[in-house]
């Protein structure tokens, strides 16, 4: 487990480190040291440790190939597991298969879809396996926007429509959990924005957990109350979005504009680590108020003039590089 | 609950079948040899107020017909339905989705081959059906042929259209292991295909009866005087339904240990 990762889990990860068995209720999804390694190329995952806490947004970040779907694959058992194990409503998904993929909707890369089928027939595959009410077919239509297709088959359906009728299909049977592998992809900036006001009014209204992941930060960042990132197989960061945004002051940095950079430096390098001189000025790791405006006034008194002092923090986009880069 | 969850996946899984080429390769499979029939006799039409008239008119008639199925037409049907099925779910992409359903793997297996067992004897029902239509097209199409004089023995065709049904479950049983095996359609069909020349090729031997795809070919040339393979129809049927049960089971070992599921 990495380091950011194990300092992420503080208060909103009271089960952090817990073994499967105990697993406390409050997770929705979680999962020991899941490692996975494909024969063809090596590549794979190396001890994931998800925790999804019920009645969140997760957003499952990384950049393509890092794991995502490895990871979410894993987790509704269409790979078979090497090593870790996978709890879901706090029980051990390989014991409870069925009862478990019951209260979960799942949409894993592209749309599943029958094309020579209509979207009610589409519907209707479904509704007979989770034995729903035939009245709850036309609810969800209507609720996806797609009752007026009628007899159009799905093959003549836009992409952003066969997604819209794949979340319909994951919804069909109002699961607790919904995990969703990448599915605004595709979409156009319309489709997108339905689409995620379609998901925050399920967690809010329907209380539904949703598991989504994106190579696309902007997109958790709009939606997502916790986050986990991952990269190259191995989970860099898991918290909530707040602590994740916590780091963008302590990855910001400060320029400082002097009339004497070199004397500057002399000065700060008794008292900052990492300051040093960069395109004509000094950047430093950003630093608390007060002790920057200390540093400024101990400047002045040396007789240094300060003409630029700048704070800056990193974006999110640039805290997600730094992680993945690093 | 068991019978329950695999009653709803039956249904859930014939569902899937409307439209898709699948279940109209029946429809035509099973027409065919009928309407081509009816069309032959209509430009032949001088000798079949003879034809019509002889005592064994229903028997020769259902043997003429069955000819070219059981030699070509049902063994292709088998390996082109059963191959398309399966087919729908990797066309679709849908095999995660079935895959993430909540129902044991034992009941997606065997819903989905019943299916397939359930088209084929409907491929049968058609087909008989087909065959007593057209045989009273030109009976009432052209005035100078009489309806058939001899008995319609009903029994012996339903008997005769159980018999390739078994015959055929070894075809069907075995694409169906190869198509959920292999994502490609290719791979299925070209080994259904070469199989089935093996056994074509097989009839001149007198163990030939051993190869898994023959029984078709069997279940018809049994009566015919020239055939090497000289089988009781009871041990064709046993070595057929044998084949079927070890494919079976072959076929479902394979299935829940496949790694990648979807």
């Amino acid at each position: 487990m990495s380091t950011r990762l194990k300092e992420s889990q503080g208060p909103d990860f009271p089960n952090a480190g817990g073994r499967l068995g105990d697993a406390a209720p409050q997770f929705c999804l979680e999962t020991v040291g899941l490692s996975h390694r494909y024969a063809e190329h090596g590549s794979g995952l190396t001890d994931v440790n998800l925790q999804v806490p019920e009645g969140c947004i997760y957003g499952f970040l990384g950049p393509n190939g890092a794991g995502k779907t490895t990871t979410l694959r894993l987790v509704l058992g269409l790979l078979r597991k090497q090593h870790g194990s996978v709890a879901l409503f706090g029980k051990e998904f390989s014991k409870h298969r069925i009862s478990c993929l019951a209260n979960i909707g799942s949409l894993i890369e592209s749309p599943s879809l029958y094309e020579h089928l209509t979207a009610t027939e589409n519907l209707r595959v479904m509704q007979k396996i989770h034995r729903v009410p035939a009245a709850r077919i036309g609810e969800v239509l209507e609720l996806i926007g797609l009752s007026d297709t009628r007899a159009k088959l799905v093959g003549q359906f836009s992409l952003g429509m066969k997604q819209r009728l794949s979340i319909g299909l994951a919804l069909l049977h109002e699961p607790s959990l919904l995990i969703l592998d990448e599915p605004t992809n595709g979409l156009d900036p319309s489709g997108i924005i339905e689409m995620r006001e379609l998901l925050k009014k399920l967690n809010r209204e329907n209380g539904v957990t949703i598991l989504i992941s994106s190579h696309l930060l902007s997109e958790i960042e709009k939606l997502a109350s916790h986050v986990g990132i991952i990269h190259r197989g191995r989970l860099l960061f898991q918290g909530t979005l707040e602590q994740l945004r916590e780091k963008r002051q302590d990855a910001g940095i400060v320029t400082l504009g002097t009339s004497d950079d070199l004397r500057t430096l002399q000065f700060l390098s008794g008292q900052v680590s990492g300051a040093r001189i960069e395109n004509g000025c000094i950047t430093m790791p950003c630093l608390s108020n007060a002790r920057l405006a200390r540093i400024n006034r101990q400047l002045v008194e040396q007789g240094i003039d300060v003409h630029k002092l700048v704070a800056v923090e990193s974006d999110l986009e640039t805290i997600f590089m730094n992680m993945v880069s690093n | 609950m068991l019978i329950g969850n695999y009653v709803r996946c039956f249904q859930s899984e014939w569902l899937k079948k409307k439209r898709s080429l699948g279940s109209w390769l029946i429809v035509v499979g099973a027409l065919f040899t009928p309407t081509i029939i009816v069309v032959a006799r209509m430009l032949h039409r001088g000798k079949l107020p003879a034809l019509y008239a002889a005592s064994d008119f229903w028997t020769s008639y259902w043997r003429s017909s069955w000819e070219s199925m059981a030699i070509f037409f049902l063994p292709m049907a088998a390996i082109l339905v059963t191959s398309l099925i399966v087919q729908i779910e990797y066309r679709n992409n849908a095999w995660k989705q079935v895959n993430t359903l909540p129902l044991s793997l034992t009941t997606i297996y065997f819903s989905k081959l019943a299916v397939v067992l359930v088209l084929m004897a409907e491929f049968f029902i058609l087909f008989d059906v087909a065959v007593y239509v057209s045989a009273m097209v030109p009976a009432t199409l052209l005035g100078n042929v009489s309806y058939p004089r001899a008995h319609l023995p009903p029994r012996d065709f339903v008997a005769d259209a159980g018999r390739y049904w078994v015959a055929s479950l070894p075809i069907v049983v075995a694409q169906y292991v190869l198509s959920l095996r292999f994502r490609s359609f290719l791979v299925p069909v070209g080994v259904g295909f070469m199989t089935w020349v093996a056994a074509l090729a097989a009839l001149s031997w007198k163990d030939g009866y051993i190869l898994p795809y023959i029984y078709t070919m069997l279940a018809y040339l049994r009566d015919d005087p020239k055939t090497r393979i000289t089988l009781p129809a009871s041990q064709l049927n046993a070595w057929a339904i044998g084949y079927a049960l070890c494919f079976t089971l072959a076929g479902y070992l394979l299935f829940v240990n496949k790694r990648q599921k979807g």
